[in-house]
């Protein structure tokens, strides 16, 4: 049988704590002064947003290109990109490493140098996009080029990148300038890189389990 | 609590249902400051009530509208101050299950109370309905009868007064007078064609389905064939929902919502509904003409009124609206909210572009526009088809429908849907935010609640797309039922509330005038639900001798009645 003499949890909402009305904390808690008919003093909150409490917590920021479907945009901030960065590329599964200074000169072979973007798609997924940057003899191609130009243009305008295997570059596609802005998750740049990499993919020794697969001991 | 009213009575009535509006035939009534009783039978009343009406009374009663009825009957004040039982019952347990149900009875036993033996209640109450009470019970009897509803309340009141607040609960209680004064109205019916229709529907049903089937093939004989149904479906490419099973989900409610996405479907969901549902003989219609059926109010969890499908003249079956016919001299108009639930998610959720895209007129292009898919210069007639796809994604998201489900309504590829789905949450992100909220916070915490503190409660079995489509659901009623209270006070004959809309009867030199009163009570009612953010209203007129008439029953309406005249001269032939 529920619970139906006692007000607990079936009138939680009198609890001060929680605003209830428009107008004040208090104005549908049953003190029965109220206009019964003044709509307006009657009026209960319906900012369940404010009263849940409930936020969505970031827990996963996946290190890819956006896929050929994926509308994306790039944070426009200084402060949320970070170029060069040492990484290495573990192209079979699909996964990037972030290779500490003090060990990527013994890795040069495997390095690469990338500008790091933070992305986020349509559906609000948070990325790290790596663009490699030209080499050290300044050798760049078109495939590098276009995601670079792909990712300036993402800082103002919807994107979507395709590859395209007989021009070796990416096609670009931008968005309506009607497509409404993203919304960036509230937490810096360093926490995107601690949830990106903070779980094994930072390589900071080699004794790194990826820098002895590379060596072929694992 | 109670201290403020100088009056509090606890009132029950009895009276006989066999004309068309209630009439009393006796009155309990406790006075709780004084402790006085009261019992009195029809010839002992006054022309004034024995308590007060003001708003230093408070009127409690279990199911006020009944009792409200007996005032209007009697020519009684209708007390302004209505403390109802029922309603503070439905709100306190709404979504979640009780021990007896939702009568007074079932109160007593939620509360822990015996009540009076159901059965011996049952008899002697059905007596005095059909009135046959005179000779098997003597006044007494039915004076201490009508006094255990009255010990009841007095139980009763103090159990659930703790739990009740008492300005949200006067603000329902008004409702309940506002339903006493629409029934009494009832809506008006063209009685001479429902009598030819109660005469022929059963002779005409084979050639009914025969001359609606000619369009689809689906019926043999009297039967409705699957097989048949699916090669129509194929041969239209109408996507069809099916059941965990496999076979095609063939339920009235589906069928309701693929007549709204391909038209096509509508003659035939409405013969099938029609065959089987249609019972014209309960159909309630008075000896002036009007139907009247109980509008249950507050039985639905959104709050809404729900009345028998079979009774009521707005029940599921539209076509047989083409009976509602205003009397000579006389009008009527269907007056609905504009697009009532994408105007109420766009204000409380607080989403500007929503309340942009709403107060252009025509949301649904504007979300289309606003998501780029149209240019900024279409129109409803140069864009139609893309319109009407996110006008089904506008309408879905309400109703919590997912990337499939829009899918068959659209008639399109899950992954088109989806899309659609995206580009609504990128455009009114603050609509997903506060909707995701809502749903958080009933599960967190039991319960979500309307502007005016309708809620309802969260158990085992709650179902999340309940949750998501209650808010605009119930704040649409709380506005609905706040402007027929604001429409009958003023003065307003409203027949019949339904859904988002109102039906309101007057004679033809004042219909203008009156259209203009009630419009203006829904505007006020969308305006004080809405924080000022009023909500336009569209206006249907019907003038005598013309007819009602929903364009989804059209075709079914005409057909019938069409068959009734080629019998009737075949008849006369």
């Amino acid at each position: 049988m529920a619970d139906c003499n006692s007000t607990t949890g079936l009138f939680q909402h009198k609890d001060k704590r929680v605003p209830m009305t428009d107008k004040d904390a208090n104005g549908g808690g049953g003190n029965g002064k109220l206009d019964p008919f003044d709509p307006a003093a009657l009026r209960l909150s319906q900012d369940f947003v404010g009263m849940s409490g409930v936020k969505k917590e970031l827990v996963t920021v996946r290190v890819r290109k956006p896929g050929k479907q994926e509308w994306f945009r790039v944070h426009p901030g200084e402060d949320y990109r970070l170029s060069p960065l040492a990484m290495i590329n573990l192209k079979e599964e699909g996964e990037y490493y972030v290779v500490d200074p003090s060990v990527y000169e013994a890795l040069a072979n495997e390095v690469i140098f990338v500008s790091l973007y933070t992305v986020i798609t349509r559906q609000g997924v948070v990325t790290l996009w790596p663009i490699p940057l030209p080499a050290a003899d300044g050798k760049d191609n078109e495939w590098w080029l276009s995601a670079r130009e792909a990712a300036t243009r993402a800082m103002t305008q919807w994107v979507r990148v395709v590859a395209n295997k007989s021009n070796n570059a990416n096609d670009i596609f931008t968005g309506p300038a009607s497509m409404a802005e993203p919304e960036w998750p509230n937490r810096p740049f360093r926490d995107l890189l601690e949830i990106a990499f903070g779980r094994g993919y930072r390589v900071d020794s080699l004794t790194h389990p990826v820098v002895k697969r590379l060596q072929g001991l694992a | 609590m109670l201290e403020q009213f100088r009056e509090v009575v606890l009132v029950d009535f009895e009276f006989e249902t066999i004309t068309d509006h209630p009439d009393p035939v006796c009155l309990g009534m406790h006075e709780v400051h004084s402790g006085r009783t009261i019992r009195l039978m029809r010839d002992q009343f006054d022309p004034v009530p024995p308590y007060g009406t003001g708003s230093d009374t408070l009127f409690v009663a279990y199911f006020a509208s009944a009792e409200i009825d007996c005032h209007r009957a009697l020519g009684w004040p209708i007390p302004t101050r209505i403390l109802d039982l029922f309603t503070e019952f439905r709100d306190r347990f709404n979504g979640v299950s009780t021990v007896g149900g939702n009568s007074l009875l079932g109160a007593l036993a939620q509360f822990g109370f015996d009540g009076i033996d159901a059965a011996a209640k049952d008899e002697i109450r059905k007596a005095i309905g059909d009135g046959t009470w005179r000779g098997k019970y003597t006044p007494e009897e039915i004076l201490d009868y009508c006094e255990t509803d009255v010990t009841a309340l007095k139980r009763l009141l103090p159990a659930m007064l703790p739990g009740i607040d008492i300005p949200h609960a006067l603000l329902r209680g008004r409702y309940m007078a506002a339903v006493s004064a629409m029934q009494r109205n009832g809506v008006p019916i063209d009685v001479e064609m429902l009598a030819k229709l109660r005469e022929h529907w059963k002779a005409i049903q084979e050639d009914l389905i025969a001359a609606i089937d000619v369009n689809y093939g689906v019926y043999e004989g009297r039967t409705f064939k699957m097989e048949r149904f699916v090669r129509w479906l194929t041969t239209n490419s109408i996507p069809w929902p099916r059941l965990e099973s496999g076979r095609l989900d063939l339920d009235d409610k589906t069928f309701r919502q693929m007549a709204k996405a391909h038209p096509a479907v509508s003659p035939l969901r409405e013969l099938r509904s029609s065959l089987a549902d249609l019972r014209l003989e309960d159909l309630g219609v008075g000896s002036d003409g009007r139907n009247r059926a109980m509008l249950s109010p507050f039985r639905a969890r959104t709050g809404r009124n729900q009345p028998s499908n079979t009774k009521y003249i707005f029940g599921p079956s539209v076509w047989i609206r083409g009976l509602i016919k205003p009397p000579p001299g006389h009008g009527l108009a269907y007056i609905d909210w504009s697009a009532q639930e994408i105007g109420i998610a766009a204000k409380l959720s607080g989403d500007e572009n929503m309340m942009k895209a709403y107060v252009t007129g025509d949301p649904h292009l504007a979300f289309a526009k606003q998501a780029g898919a149209v240019p900024p210069d279409a129109t409803k007639d140069s864009h139609e088809d893309v319109r009407d796809q996110y006008k089904q994604c506008n309408l879905g998201v309400i109703f919590g429908l997912g990337a499939e489900g829009l899918a068959a309504r659209i008639d399109q590829p899950t992954y088109v849907a989806r899309e659609l789905l995206v580009q609504h949450r990128a455009t009114y992100r603050q609509f997903w935010k506060w909707s995701d909220a809502a749903v958080d916070h009933a599960m967190l915490y039991g319960r979500i609640w309307t502007v005016f503190g309708w809620h309802v409660r969260t158990g085992p079995d709650t179902n999340p797309r309940m949750l998501r489509n209650f808010l605009m659901q119930s704040n649409g009623a709380e506005m609905l039922r706040l402007a027929c209270c604001l429409a009958t006070e003023r003065g307003i004959k409203v027949c019949a509330p339904v859904h988002d809309a109102i039906l309101i009867c007057a004679p033809l030199e004042r219909l203008e005038q009156d259209i203009a009163t009630a419009r203006a009570a829904m505007a006020e009612a969308s305006r004080a639900v809405l924080s000022g953010f009023g909500l336009g209203t569209e206006v249907k007129r019907v003038h005598y001798p013309d007819r009602y008439m929903d364009k989804r029953g059209i075709k079914m309406w005409q057909t019938v009645c069409g068959l009734i005249e080629k019998r009737i001269n075949k008849r006369a032939a």
